[in-house]
């Protein structure tokens, strides 16, 4: 069996274990493959100019050993796999990448990558960390000029009009992850937390369009399975940062709970955003990946100075979506999680906690060394959680 | 150090065992058990319900239900000190709080990762000394002052308590230091869940009188000890196990889950609900 033959959720599965196959394949025949970090290398860019976008992702797998000569061992152990893997070799595929300023520690780690890998093409696009009007300004500079870099490396103009193509392709595949999240509302969901990122990681490793002809042949799979999770005691809603590894998840759905949502990049937050079709296509972008990205590494608030005023109008403002997704998908808990050394993810989770213990929604906050051995300790507190939720 | 409890249906405790755990956990769990029930007089037939808790929970093929020990302990706690609001447990690798009311554990803090703030920091520590655990606290009683030492990490404590002793400070003042990180520790990590009384102390480190008097002046309350500080988490299980069985019995519904033998366990199974 070839590698095109399966379908699904099997080949969501054998492109979450070997991720680079289809990009090496398109490789072969030609395309250009371009690895990004975090989602604000814009989609639709990559798209328009038929570039094969692959997600810079880690591997919990794989002991880090080449990247604590470059980077203190005392942050993000997801950002150091990345580079861990990349001063490895294992994205020597890539014809170029684009990285931007996700965070402290992602912004110094895309520096580092360039230096050290000398990549053909390198484009930082340094992304603003507040929402307003200005942000937004500057941020479509950002993408004028990532626009104008790619021209000169492709020699092939862009037009507004196929920007806007793309722009509908994209929203194309994320309506299509919402009809997929869609079949998480049941009781029990059709597909599990942990299918769902293999799903998710596929996704992130192929074109827009095949990814969204993958999504099609899932929700006709997962709609007509008899074979789907069982029903348990609790749903919950897993918020935080990067997972790209079934083996947290895996752990949570054999405590005796179904992960029915979550609020992570590697899953609703990178998907459900939709941009809006404007007369110049890098309004929408802008405004979408600037905006409605809800990560806590942008600094949110209604307007300025509102932060400042009242805490839980504050906090609504900021977290409501969560509590719509908690009633939509029928959630009777949340699970935080966070990576160690994630300081922003950190920082947002006491005014998280509050909130949520103002609402009422139960919830525990672990924290995890993006490892696949140590996660016994918190395979007590996630079940002792379940327990005292009863 | 495994524990088990074999409570009656009225909960009364008739038979108790302590040891230590070794290598073997998984293939060993039934003869710790056949033990209990030798000493309690009573077959494995006689025993309606098995909870397993703690860490190697997952290692007892035979029990009907794993339960974590965050809520057995509140559950054996609750149990002999109905008016427990705050419960703090500190064993040999791992110390926990516990925030309980009405007799529910309704929040909980844990350190598992550290071995500061643990039974295993004075472990480590008292050969540096020469000591030996049961000593240290009737030692620390005799301090003339208190020793800052590092509560942050074992090995920098031991670092600390070497200059000390080359300077020919008193073993009671060093002892007493160590107390004092511990609690400093742990009350640091119990204060998340906003400490009421009343306060219980459990776990094996509850038995050194240095540490319940540290713990008691950095809480600003007294604490309580039970008689058998190691056993709170294995009662709560056996009250578990109690409760599940009655309830069961109630509804008439059956009593096991699944069919259980205790026997030598020749392979690993994983937890699936």
């Amino acid at each position: 069996m070839t590698v095109k033959e399966k379908k699904g959720l099997a080949r969501a599965k054998e492109l979450y274990q070997d991720r680079s196959q289809r990009a090496k394949e398109l490789k072969a025949e030609g395309k250009k493959v371009m690895g990004y970090f975090c989602l604000y290398p814009v989609l639709e860019i990559f798209t328009a100019f038929d570039i094969v976008p692959f997600r810079i992702l880690g591997d919990m797998g794989e002991p880090i050993t080449k990247a604590d000569s470059c980077l203190p061992t005392i942050v993000c152990p997801f950002i150091r796999s990345a580079l861990d893997l990349g001063l490895k070799g294992k994205y020597d595929f890539f014809d170029g990448v684009v990285m931007c300023h996700s965070c402290e520690v992602g912004e110094k780690a895309a520096h580092i990558w360039r230096i050290y890998l000398d990549p053909a093409y390198y484009h930082f696009l340094d992304t603003p960390h507040t929402v307003h009007e200005p942000a937004q300004q500057q941020f479509k500079g950002q993408l004028e000029d990532y626009q104008k870099t790619l021209e000169a490396f492709t020699g092939k103009k862009l037009s507004a009009g196929r920007l806007q193509e793309a722009v509908a392709t994209c929203n194309q595949q994320r309506a299509l992850v919402r009809e997929l999240y869609d079949l998480r509302k049941s009781d029990p969901p059709l597909i599990s937390g942990t299918e769902i990122i293999e799903v998710m990681v596929a996704l992130m490793s192929i074109p827009v369009n095949e990814g969204s002809e993958l999504l099609r042949q899932i929700i006709g799979e997962v709609k007509a399975r008899t074979d789907g999770p069982k029903k348990k005691a609790h749903r919950l809603l897993l918020w935080g940062t990067v997972i790209d590894n079934t083996a947290l998840v895996e752990m949570i759905e054999n405590v005796g709970a179904n992960v029915v949502m979550d609020d992570t990049c590697v899953g609703s937050r990178a998907y459900f955003p939709l941009v809006e079709p404007t007369d110049n296509p890098l309004d929408g972008l802008s405004r979408r990946y600037l905006v409605d990205i809800k990560c806590p590494r942008t600094f949110h608030e209604a307007a300025y100075g509102d932060t400042k005023k009242d805490y839980m109008k504050d906090l609504e403002y900021r977290f409501g979506y969560l509590k719509d997704f908690a009633k939509e998908w029928n959630a009777d808990g949340v699970i935080l999680q966070s990576i160690r050394y994630c300081d922003i993810h950190g920082y947002d989770t006491p005014g998280l906690q509050d909130y949520l213990n103002h609402i009422g929604l139960p919830n525990i906050y672990i924290e995890h060394d993006y490892s696949e051995g140590a996660l016994a300790p918190l395979r007590t507190r996630v079940q002792g959680f379940l327990e005292l939720i009863g | 150090m495994t524990k088990v409890v074999i409570v009656d249906g009225d909960g009364k405790t008739c038979s108790v065992l302590i040891g230590p755990t070794g290598a073997e956990h998984r293939r060993l769990a039934n003869k710790v058990m056949a033990d209990a029930l030798l000493r309690a007089d009573l077959t494995f037939d006689d025993v309606s319900y098995v909870v397993a808790t703690g860490y190697g929970r997952i290692n007892v093929p035979f029990a009907d239900r794993q339960i974590t020990e965050l809520t057995c302990h509140a559950k054996g706690i609750a149990s002999l000190f109905p008016a427990v609001r705050t419960a703090i447990d500190i064993g040999g690798q791992d110390a926990k709080g516990l925030k309980i009311r009405n007799g529910k554990l309704v929040d909980f803090v844990m350190n598992d990762r550290c071995a500061a703030g643990t039974g295993r920091f004075l472990d480590v520590l008292v050969g540096t000394l020469g000591l030996r655990i049961d000593e240290l606290g009737e030692i620390s009683l005799k301090a003339t002052q208190k020793l800052p030492i590092s509560n942050v990490c074992t090995v920098f404590a031991q670092m600390e308590i070497m200059s000390w002793l080359s300077q020919g400070t008193p073993l009671p003042d060093i002892v007493a230091g160590l107390h004092d990180a511990i609690a400093n520790r742990v009350v640091k990590m119990v204060k998340k869940l906003k400490i009421e009384p009343e306060i219980v102390f459990t776990g094996g480190v509850a038995k050194n009188i240095g540490v319940v008097q540290a713990l008691q002046e950095y809480l600003g309350f007294k604490v309580s000890v039970p008689a058998e500080p190691l056993l709170t988490g294995a009662l709560g299980a056996a009250l578990m196990g109690k409760e599940l069985t009655l309830k069961a019995i109630a509804e008439g519904k059956p009593i096991h889950e699944k069919e259980r033998r205790l026997a030598e366990s020749t392979f690993f199974h994983t937890e699936n609900h």
